[in-house]
């Protein structure tokens, strides 16, 4: 494995005065060109850890290395190669867009014309080009996630932290950032370090999950193995004709054992097939069907598994039905 | 190097543009000019107390500890500039991209000479208006106009220290404070030896005393203390650019 665009952290603590030990003993390893997502409820240590490999606090003890820099040793070497969008985006509202990326272009050292071109470019990307003449403190919560975004990129980084990105958007912001977030990932091999809540995003977009609580790694793996290690999916068939519900059943039976469904409908957790071949089945009884869904274990359901209790702001109302 | 500068020049750049887009940045020239529009006039009788002897005239005895307050108020503001940065959290742009810390102090000391200039140069034309009298040369007020950018310089550095120790606008006061005093705690009004008592004393310790004397003499065209006067000032600068840095370390602790 290269050494040079990963993250290696051992062991890393930090303790707050007043506080808990905010990150109690975090090891993990980032390779070059990952996206890794850190997935975990308010106060777990996300943000924590992320200042921390960002070089704005330094670590009670352990040690990590970013892009081959020691972070409390090299942290000039580690500032140059990473970009960084926080949690609270750090923006000045008097300033334009422009004004924003042309100050973060020469922080970076950039010459002028260069600084003009990039700068353009990226307002362009993120689709801020119309508001980049305006005020930050017009901008609205998406525009200023974009315009952050934008200015981590400025300087090429090859290690991309980004602490929350999609708190707060609206779903279309959110799939565009994501995209861009992958197309980062895929088209320039950027490492992606990313924290979140939502288990939609750590789902989508990560190689590999840490889920976090109260400061320590309780799991981790790809996201499907993480689901995989839970169970299997479960199909959730609803007939048109409810008379036709134990007929379904019977069905459904021969693909796993049955679960808990809502009223008018069947399901099973599959021991064997997929979505398709019981379609197939349900389709030989000519059997009409309302609705017909698989769900797939969640990273709620991992959750919830290492830790005893659901992650806060996900799909806590639609479980409860069965 | 390079790295320092493209930081120095890059925080400058944008504290300029913060400065420049609001009227208010002349503000630490306000109470200077004020000064002079409302007492130049009526106390120029002061020159008649016996033993006052300013060849200049009294307007020019003030404008100099007039333009000391300035460009140390100067510095001040942009203590509390950087405070609103610490506090905003903006100035973790900074910390996060600067692969050279240092330059974010020496961006903010950069801005605030810039913009003592210009508040620098209207406490000036104030004084001009108001009938200052300059007997000394162009190269003894080239001696005052360095004199008071060194002051600027250790201003700042001193409000640079306190805005990144405590890191918030709460800051303002214990940064315009002791400037205050030390302005105040020096022969304002009289040379220093009219002064009688205590505040005798006290103005005699003040190292502020030996820089608005000697800024004096440049103006009355008779220089007189100078190489005590810039020592002064640049240790100002030395011992107030180890209190930034103290203070810029224990904001990289801070988070
Ligand atoms: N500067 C600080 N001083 C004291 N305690 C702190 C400080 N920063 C964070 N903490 C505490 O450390 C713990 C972890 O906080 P952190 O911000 O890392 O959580 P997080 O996972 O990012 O949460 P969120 O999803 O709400 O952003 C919390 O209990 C928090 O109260
Ligand atoms: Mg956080």
């Amino acid at each position: 494995m290269e050494r040079s665009y990963g993250i290696e952290v051992e062991n890393l603590v930090r303790e707050f005065k007043k506080g808990p030990r905010a990150v109690d003993g975090v090891s993990l390893s980032v390779s070059p060109g990952e996206v890794y997502g850190f997935l975990g409820p308010n106060g777990a240590g996300k943000s924590t850890i992320v200042l921390m490999l960002t070089t704005l606090l330094p670590p009670t003890s352990g040690t990590a290395r970013v892009a081959g820099f020691d972070i409390v040793k090299e942290g000039s070497g580690v500032r140059a190669s990473i970009g960084a969008a926080l949690q609270e985006a750090a923006l000045d509202p008097f300033l334009t867009g422009r004004e924003h990326m042309n100050l973060q272009a020469s922080l970076h050292g950039l010459a002028r014309k260069e600084r003009k071109v990039r700068g353009d470019e990226l307002l362009e990307r993120v689709g801020l080009s119309e508001a980049a003449a305006r005020r930050v403190r017009g901008y609205s919560g998406g525009m200023k996630r974009r315009l952050d975004l934008a200015l981590a990129l400025v300087h090429r980084p090859k290690i991309l932290f980004l602490d929350e990105p999609t708190t707060g958007l609206d779903p279309q912001s959110r799939s565009a950032l994501w995209d861009e977030v992958a197309h980062l990932a895929r088209e320039d091999g950027v490492t992606v370090f990313l924290t979140t809540q939502y288990l939609e995003e750590a789902d989508m977009l990560a190689d590999r999950v840490g889920i976090i609580d109260e400061g320590r790694i309780v799991a981790e793996d790809t996201p499907e193995a993480l689901k995989a290690e839970i169970g299997r999916p479960s199909v959730e068939a609803t007939p048109a004709d409810f008379g036709k519900l134990d007929a379904v059943s019977k069905v459904l039976g021969r693909f796993g054992e049955a679960v808990p469904a809502s009223s008018g409908s069947a399901a099973v957790r599959l021991e064997h097939g997929d979505l398709a071949t019981v379609v197939r089945a349900l389709d030989a009884e000519g059997i009409e069907m309302a609705n017909l869904q698989l769900n797939s274990p969640t990273l709620d359901d991992v959750f919830l598994e290492k830790t005893g209790r659901s992650l806060e702001g996900s799909s806590d109302g639609e479980e409860s039905d069965g | 190097m390079k790295a320092l500068f493209s930081v120095t020049f890059a925080v400058a750049g944008r504290q300029l543009r913060r400065f420049f887009g609001n009227i208010t940045f002349l503000a630490p020239a306000a109470f200077p000019v004020f000064f002079f529009a409302a007492f130049a006039g009526g106390l120029s009788r002061v020159g008649d107390v016996p033993g006052f002897e300013f060849a200049a005239g009294y307007t020019a005895f003030q404008f100099v500890w007039a333009l000391l307050q300035a460009v140390a108020m100067g510095g001040a503001f942009t203590g509390f500039a950087i405070a609103g940065d610490f506090e905003s959290g903006f100035a973790r742009r900074f910390l996060i991209a600067a692969p050279n810390r240092g330059g974010i102090i020496l961006g903010y000391v950069f801005a605030s000479l810039v913009r003592t200039t210009f508040t620098g140069s209207l406490v000036f034309i104030v004084a001009i208006i108001a009938g200052m009298e300059i007997l000394g040369s162009g190269v003894d007020l080239f001696g005052l106009v360095g004199l008071a950018l060194v002051v600027n310089v250790a201003a700042t550095l001193f409000g640079c220290g306190v805005a990144m120790l405590l890191r918030t606008q709460q800051a303002g006061p214990l940064i315009q404070t002791p400037i205050f005093m030390l302005l105040f705690l020096a022969p304002v009004y009289v040379p220093l030896e009219l002064l009688e008592g205590w505040l005798e004393m006290v103005a005699s310790l003040n190292p502020l005393t030996a820089i608005i004397t000697t800024g004096r003499s440049f103006i009355a065209g008779d220089p007189t203390g100078v190489p005590t006067a810039f020592l002064t000032a640049f240790s100002l600068v030395a011992v107030f650019l180890i209190w930034a840095y103290l203070g810029l370390r224990s904001a990289e602790r801070s988070g």
